[in-house]
């Protein structure tokens, strides 16, 4: 049986494509889709043993049901704290043990990502721009401030040593949500994202919800900007506490809410006119703040307080039994599944008000947790995760890509979670039951094709060394054990192993043990990855 | 070609909490410019239906299918969950519930378990959308698409076998079995559909957004001959607390404008098809010091078909003078919107089972707002 391999371009470059009508397009929904009429087609995609027969009997009687083989417990342990899991962080994990290498993690600032940091500055130099400097070229450079934010996210997620960082900084982000692009969100939003986000992803609770409620990028967002005594706007002020703090069932009634809506009149910021140049900045207007006594959540709030009437609120906020069991359902959520247990909740959240909100000590509890240290396979996946465990399991050695990301761009707008793009202020879900559906799964298995990076030139912007992967495995069964091991890191069932080699037999005509031709592993490989990272396996964690 | 006797039901939820007073306007009601006395919709502006109430003049698209009965609007609507948050309101609505305690499956999906299946097409129920409406959990797996244009393997990817594996590696009992195999089902029966062949009829003219996009893949789902039986999909940006007038005047310009593209699409095919445009509240009757309005609660409706007994603003209007207002400061609901859903079901989708639909609901089950 011939093999043959796609030679010709995808067609609609990828990088052609009209980022101002991609974002355009984006602005009011979460929905990219149709944008990939002009960009990914699959005409090309010719998958390396084409056109002969059906496969793997699709049509004979299922077999006996068998569970997919449970991960590892340093597997799961690094799926649930990473963006993928990597084989050089496999290897650390398997030699020094999960405690040992979550503390690690954890004191992330030990850890060197000089290069990737250098790498950032330099492609994507507007993430590290002050409100003042990205105003100089607004509102003409909004693409190009979106395009360099997510990207610059989209690599920390792919290539940083610090990957329990960057899956807080991903948590907290959705936590304080905002859509870049908001109004003046994007001259706003990258300092927010630096000082309030990245500054605090692992500090203090009470200093990341301050430094939250003073950032100008939140104020505009929801719109507590033009908070005033005389006519008080209550977006911010509801959901800092449905959403930042105590959650919708914490205790709070609609006179709460007027209550602090009141409190934050007048926390303003410096607007594009302000004569004293520091656009941007947070601004606190006395004269239109509500000066009479407040009372929230049962404590008075004394008359005369002006700026401090808010610092109480979150004084009172940040320590509330509420907010720590909310704070600790929202992690065991997005590290145990999707019902996290009551036990694991209990001593996340009692961590959490014991550490007066210590986001390390509280993590040190969670990663303590039976529920945390003995299931494994609980949750889907989100985007996010997928696209860079792919990037992290096909291409543990690839360069940075020679495109400065625009294909993975591209990628995550397709599978529908790019940074700093949920509309609403409640963030990106992470539940199954809202990803894991049938546009969700077909999506991912179109990236799959990703595999065939070094056979398709829109593909080749990043390295995978599948003569590394096979490691010299030259027949059918050898080559899916290879990949197995190198790729997926898990393993497979026999039932699962079976239907692989009936699939690659049925196909070439070659026996699963008869050694194959010179190159013709590499050949094969592209698609049993694909098919590999389509599976249930690779979604799981 | 309509293969059962039920309407196709095409659902649009407005995210975000629409404005009702804006769009339909209460412009006989003089507490209406008292309370907006600077983001109101003047009376001299407004497309007058009966003398008290007018449309924003944003929604001229639509009023010819008002003219022609086949446009009704239930104002001072919506379900009376009580809350004022985006996320849980909409997840009550979804789910046809007053109270969280209620079943977490959602309206549609329940009744759609439970209604005898038209076929057994994976397009059964279709959420053109990057996920599954909650209206429609509980039914067994809605699609989710979220371009149905873009839905699809290369032949060569089929002939690879490569659908195939992974149709045995999603067998039953492994995780993800259900969606996997409706995607693969899916992608089977769409690929005989050919929908980039479908074209829009009768000089109908989709706008060029998001909005009128999915509207015109809806249209494209009902002229295949795939057997849809439900369709969702979403509007988004409708919570306006700022700059109302503004925001308004686009989201109502898209709305209206997809509405009647669509309308003019489908033709007589809209004897057997009905939408439904509805939001999770409504907002504040008093404008905030931001030119907007904030969460509030009574709302507008939108019912449009065939089926329709259109020409008519369904109303019991509890009025805007501060002491008739819902915790002194919204619009009352005078019409539980699972009034009107019930009635949808009931006359033209065969619902029988309203009990089960919406539990704790008890009634009335119809508001007159469709024939049978």
């Amino acid at each position: 049986m011939p093999i043959r391999l796609p030679k010709t371009k995808l067609k609609g470059d990828p990088a052609s494509m009209d980022l101002h009508s991609l974002l355009d397009s984006v602005h009011s929904r979460r929905d990219f889709l149709k944008i990939m009429g002009m960009g990914l087609g699959y005409s090309a995609l010719t998958a390396t043993l084409p056109g002969c027969g059906s496969g793997g009997g699709s049509g004979n009687p299922l077999p006996p049901i068998t569970p997919i083989p449970t991960a590892s417990l340093e597997y799961t342990a690094l799926k649930r704290t990473s963006f993928g899991v990597h084989r050089d962080a496999l290897n650390v994990i398997q030699s020094m043990g999960i405690d040992a290498y979550l503390e690690s993690q954890l004191d992330y600032q030990a850890i060197n990502d000089g290069d990737l940091e250098n790498t950032i500055q330099t492609l994507f130099p507007l993430t590290t721009q002050t409100p003042a400097q990205l105003l100089v070229g607004f509102p003409d450079n909004i693409a190009e401030v979106a395009q360099q934010m997510i990207a610059a996210s989209q690599y920390r997620q792919i290539f940083s040593q610090r990957q329990l960082y960057e899956v807080m900084v991903e948590f907290w982000s959705d936590h304080f949500n905002i859509h870049l692009v908001n109004g003046l969100g994007p001259t706003l939003k990258p300092e927010d994202d630096r000082t309030v986000i990245r500054g605090h992803a692992l500090g203090n609770f009470r200093d990341l919800l301050g430094a939250s409620a003073r950032s100008p990028a939140m104020l505009f967002y929801l719109d507590n900007f033009f908070n005033l005594a005389s006519a008080p706007n209550e977006n911010y002020a509801r959901e800092l506490m449905e959403l930042h703090t105590l959650g919708v069932d914490g205790g709070y009634t609609e006179e709460d809410v007027k209550e602090v809506a009141r409190c934050f009149t007048g926390w303003s910021i410096r607007f594009p006119d302000d004569t004293s140049g520091a656009y941007g900045t947070f601004n606190y207007i006395p004269a239109v703040h509500d000066t009479a006594a407040k009372v929230v959540l049962g404590n008075p709030i004394a008359a005369g307080g002006g700026q401090s009437d808010a610092e109480q609120v979150l004084d009172i906020l940040a320590t509330h039994p509420s907010t720590a069991r909310f704070i600790a359902s929202k992690l065991c959520r997005r590290f145990i599944s999707d019902d996290p247990d009551t036990a694991s909740v209990d001593a996340v959240a009692a961590a959490f008000s014991a550490s007066n909100g210590d986001i390390k000590t509280t993590l040190r509890a969670l990663f303590a947790a039976p529920a945390f240290r003995d299931t494994a396979d609980l949750k889907f996946t989100r985007p996010t995760e997928y696209l860079a465990g792919t990037i992290r399991a096909l291409a543990p050695d690839t360069a940075y890509p020679t495109d400065n990301g625009q294909l993975f761009f591209f990628a995550q707008g397709i599978l529908g979670q790019l940074a700093f793009y949920w509309p609403t202020p409640d963030g990106y879900p992470d539940t199954q039951s809202y990803w894991a559906n049938t546009g969700g799964l077909l999506n991912r298995w179109r990236l799959s094709f990703f595999s065939y990076a070094p056979f398709i030139t829109a593909f080749d912007v990043f390295q995978i060394d599948y003569s590394n992967l096979l490691g010299g495995a030259n027949t059918i069964a050898t080559i899916i054990d290879a990949l197995v091991n190198n790729i997926l890191m898990r393993p497979l069932s026999s039932e699962d192993r079976a239907t692989m080699i009936d699939w690659l037999v049925t196909e070439t005509g070659v026996g699963e043990n008869e050694s194959l031709p010179s190159g013709v592993s590499e050949q094969v490989a592209p698609g049993v990855a694909a098919v590999l990272i389509s599976s249930a396996y690779f979604q799981l964690r | 070609m309509l293969l059962t006797d039920r309407d196709i039901l095409v659902c649009i939820f407005q995210r975000g909490a629409a404005d009702g007073l804006n769009a339909l306007v209460p412009y006989g009601d003089t507490d209406y410019y008292s309370q907006r006395s600077t983001i109101n919709v003047p009376a001299a502006d407004v497309l007058d239906l009966d003398g008290f109430f007018g449309l924003h003049p944003a929604l001229t698209p639509i009023k010819p299918i008002y003219d022609a009965g086949d446009l009704a609007l239930v104002h001072a609507t919506g379900i009376p969950h009580g809350s004022r948050s985006h996320f849980s309101a909409q997840g009550l609505v979804e789910r046809g519930v007053d109270d969280k305690a209620g079943p977490t499956t959602g309206w549609l999906g329940r009744h759609m378990s439970i209604s005898t299946p038209a076929s057994s097409s994976a397009f059964r129920m279709v959420s053109i959308s990057g996920n599954v409406a909650v209206s429609l959990l509980g039914a067994d797996e809605p699609l989710a698409i979220s371009n149905l244009n873009e839905f699809g393997f290369d032949q060569d990817i089929i002939d690879s076998g490569y659908p195939a594996v992974l149709a045995d590696l999603y067998r039953s009992s492994v995780p993800f079995q259900g969606p996997a195999q409706a995607a693969l089902a899916a992608l089977d029966e769409l690929g005989a559909a050919n929908l980039d062949a479908i074209l829009p009829e009768n000089g109908a003219l989709y706008p060029a957004t998001v909005l009128g996009n999915k509207l015109l893949q809806a249209g494209q789902l009902i002229k295949s001959n795939l057997p849809v039986e439900v369709i969702c999909l979403d509007s988004d940006g409708w919570d306006h607390h700022e700059n109302l007038p503004n925001y308004i005047n686009q989201s109502l310009t898209e709305l209206a404008e997809s509405l009647g593209a669509f309308y003019t699409d489908m033709g007589s095919r809209m004897q057997s098809v009905s939408v439904l445009v509805h939001t999770e509240f409504g907002r504040r009757v008093a404008q905030n010091a931001s030119l907007g309005t904030d969460h509030g609660t009574g709302s507008l409706a939108y019912l449009l078909g065939g089926g329709v007994n259109g020409g008519q603003v369904v109303s019991n209007w509890p009025g805007l003078a501060p002491a008739n207002l819902e915790m002194g400061e919204d619009l009352k609901i005078t019409t539980d919107l699972r009034t009107v859903l019930a009635e949808l079901l009931s006359k033209r989708l065969e619902g029988a089972d309203l009990n089960t639909v919406f539990p704790g609901f008890s009634g009335p089950y119809s508001a007159g707002v469709f024939s049978n």
